[in-house]
């Protein structure tokens, strides 16, 4: 048996683990342990007497990767990210925003909706929690919107939508995963997401008011707000603007030649500021420690799916699957873009049955190095490519796509998680209803994703500004 | 966010146990998270640092390398203990009673015997940097101001000891419910749909603000 036989069966012993629900980091790690115990014993000829041998060196060769890849300067950028996310529950952000969203908009059509859209962006960006977030709001802005008359199943639909744009807006943790594990600048693809989340954001609220427009009873305009009060309501959600800005030009600075300073200065620092703004408004110690506790479970968590990952890599390496995959899907006779097409999709419904970060930790190994050499390579020029682009370029412009996928997973009908969670939260709505009101949202989204196929150059623009 | 604590208690010997280890895993993940909070806390300093009194923190970088084990590693049994790590529940929330258990067990100890090897990959990753007869016990350091590496190795092994005794008693856990059929067994996480896990997190969070 070859090393790439090996390789896919280990690999469908990986699937078959993760399918019948052992935890995606030990699944992977015990897969590439394993694959790397057979690897060496295949060299040794599967020698009875030498299968200690290729045991130890296994065991060996895995039990470097934990320490030595979690040892770096990068990665320390999500822990600060997810510090930010649970200081800002104490912090008070989520009903200043909608406070300050909803005096400043609810005076359009359909404009609660809107605010609740514009504060679920901000929270969720922060937070970095797409599901958490909507079960917020879900307490927060729908016993509102229900108040002025909206339609039921339109204001669950909106909760249930705005909580999918926490990946995509600084500070993502995901997009941090996703930039280390196909060793990409992690500064450019903060920078990527900001238009693409602040696009779908914007599509949103123009889809709201035309929806408000058209059907008069399904979002009434709140008006009766003194511009004094619109003022009075903006330095609640000042931080979450200065967290997102402080990160953008400490990659990028758009005000000079020289950026502030490195992505993880830029998250620290914007964790002080929540720090001090959630001290102000009343945490205390059992809270601080809560908030540490939580930062430390998320923390772990994503770390292990990383160094479990990462032995899995590890192994596929000696086994060369990427590249059998690779030379596999750039022998096809289809457009590279048809194939680009097809491995969207599949993300999409992967996304449906997986956590976003586990999807993309367990894919990506085997499916970038594919996506590069459809594109032409690592080191293709932009003139000389598949897609029209460098291949660095590729890199940002793919992570953005499969990361908005997994977002976009989570209000796709029949299990979107979003639309079951906005449903628990409220006993007055079923599934139904929720995946009825999420519809407009879901087309939006999908027409979102065919225009950043279609124009690159909406990712593109802020990094390639970065140089 | 993480998942919420589903795992319930009585007064058993094995439910005691997994309180006293519970105390434990509790301790290492706030020292987790107090190193996140200091590599804020660092990071502030450097920044200001350089910008106010153009004198950058010396070994920034050092500092930040040695700490990220200590973020990455002490809280991971903590989270086993609530059944937080990310996995797959599709088929595993349509079983019910013993089939539901059996599934459990081998997962746990499947788990349990990669990190038994783990522990044992981890030790001698550790023990190649440490040696008692070198300055600081140390064959090797950081790039730039030369703080040993052996202390940050060592977490890993550690960790996963601690990950380990947390595994011995899940496997207990799930073991005896298989074997007793129970319905509502302690010590190990019980399956909680998102929705629930959800509204028990917004529950949470209102009482909080």
């Amino acid at each position: 048996m070859d090393t790439i036989e090996i390789g896919l069966w280990v690999t469908a012993g990986l699937l078959v683990l993760v399918v019948t629900g052992m935890r995606v980091a030990f699944a992977a790690g015990l897969a590439g342990l394993v694959g790397l115990v057979w690897i060496f014993w295949a060299k040794f000829g599967y020698d009875p007497e030498r299968f200690g041998k290729a045991l130890t060196v296994a065991v060996k060769t895995a039990g470097q990767v934990p320490h030595s890849k979690v040892a770096s300067h990068t990665l320390s950028l999500i822990p600060t990210f997810i510090l930010i996310g649970y200081l800002a529950y104490y912090a008070g952000l989520t009903r200043a925003l909608f406070e300050a969203a909803k005096r400043w908009i609810a005076w359009v059509p359909g404009g609660l909706a809107v605010s609740t859209i514009f504060a679920t962006a901000g929270f969720a960006a922060v937070s970095g929690a797409s599901v958490a977030t909507s079960a917020v709001f879900a307490r927060i802005a729908i016993p509102e919107m229900l108040s002025v008359g909206y339609n039921k199943r339109f204001a669950a639909g909106v909760v249930a939508a705005g909580g999918t744009l926490a990946s995509l807006i600084p500070p993502s943790a995901i997009l941090v995963i996703y930039a280390i594990i196909v060793e990409q600048d992690v500064g450019k693809l903060l920078l990527a997401g900001f238009i693409p989340g602040a696009f779908s954001a914007v599509i949103y609220g123009l889809l709201i008011v035309g929806i408000a427009v058209v059907f008069k009873s399904v979002g009434p305009p709140v008006t009766g707000f003194s511009w004094k009060q619109r003022f009075a309501a903006l330095p609640g959600a000042l931080p979450i603007v200065a967290v997102i800005l402080i990160i953008i030009c400490f990659v990028y600075n758009p005000f000079g030649d020289k950026a502030w300073g490195t992505p993880t200065e830029g998250g620290a620092i914007g964790a002080f500021i929540v720090f001090c703004f959630a001290l102000v408004h009343g945490m205390r110690w059992p809270e601080f420690k809560s908030a540490l506790l939580e930062t430390a479970k998320l923390t772990a968590m994503i770390f292990a799916i990383i160094w479990g990952v990462l032995i899995y890599v590890r192994f596929l390496g000696f086994a060369d699957l990427p590249g059998a995959f690779s030379d596999w899907i750039t022998s096809l006779e289809m457009s590279p873009m048809l194939i680009l097409i097809c491995i969207l999709l599949a993300y999409a419904v992967l996304g449906m049955f997986m956590d976003a970060i586990g999807m993309l930790l367990l894919t990506l190994p085997v499916v970038y190095p594919a996506v590069m050499a459809l594109n032409g390579g690592e080191t293709v020029s932009a003139a000389e490519s598949a897609f029209g682009m460098s291949g660095p370029m590729c890199a940002i412009w793919f992570g953005i796509l499969v990361v908005k996928m997994a977002e976009f997973c989570l209000i796709t009908p029949p299990i979107g998680l979003n639309c079951f969670v906005v449903a628990g939260v409220r006993p007055d709505l079923s599934v139904q209803d929720v995946f009825k009101g999420v519809t407009p949202f879901f087309i939006a989204d999908a027409l979102t994703i065919a225009l950043l196929v279609a124009f690159p150059g909406i990712v593109l623009y802020l990094p390639s500004l970065a140089g | 966010m993480a998942g919420h604590a589903t795992v319930l208690e009585d007064n058993s010997f094995l439910s005691r146990l997994d309180h006293r280890l519970l105390r434990l895993e509790r301790i290492m993940a706030l020292i987790s998270g107090f190193a996140v909070f200091g590599l804020m806390v660092l990071a502030v300093v450097s920044v200001s640092g350089r910008n106010a009194l153009n004198a950058p923190l010396p070994g920034y970088v050092d500092w930040i390398e040695q700490a990220m084990p200590l973020i990455a590693f002490l809280g991971i049994s903590y989270v086993q203990r609530d059944g937080g790590h990310i996995r797959m529940d599709i088929v595993i929330s349509r079983l019910k009673g013993r089939a539901l258990w059996l599934f459990e067990l081998i997962s746990v100890l499947l788990i349990l015997l990669l990190m038994l090897a783990l522990v044992w990959g981890s030790w001698s990753h550790f023990d190649r940097s440490f040696d008692f007869s070198a300055p600081l016990w140390s064959r090797d350091s950081s790039i730039d101001i030369g703080i040993p590496i052996w202390p940050a190795k060592l977490l890993a092994p550690i960790a996963f000891s601690v990950l380990c005794a947390r595994l011995v008693l899940q496997v207990w856990g799930y073991g005896r419910a298989f074997v007793l059929g129970l319905e509502h067994p302690v010590a190990v996480p019980l399956i909680q749909d998102a929705a629930a896990q959800a509204a028990a997190e917004a529950d949470q969070f209102e009482r909080r603000t």
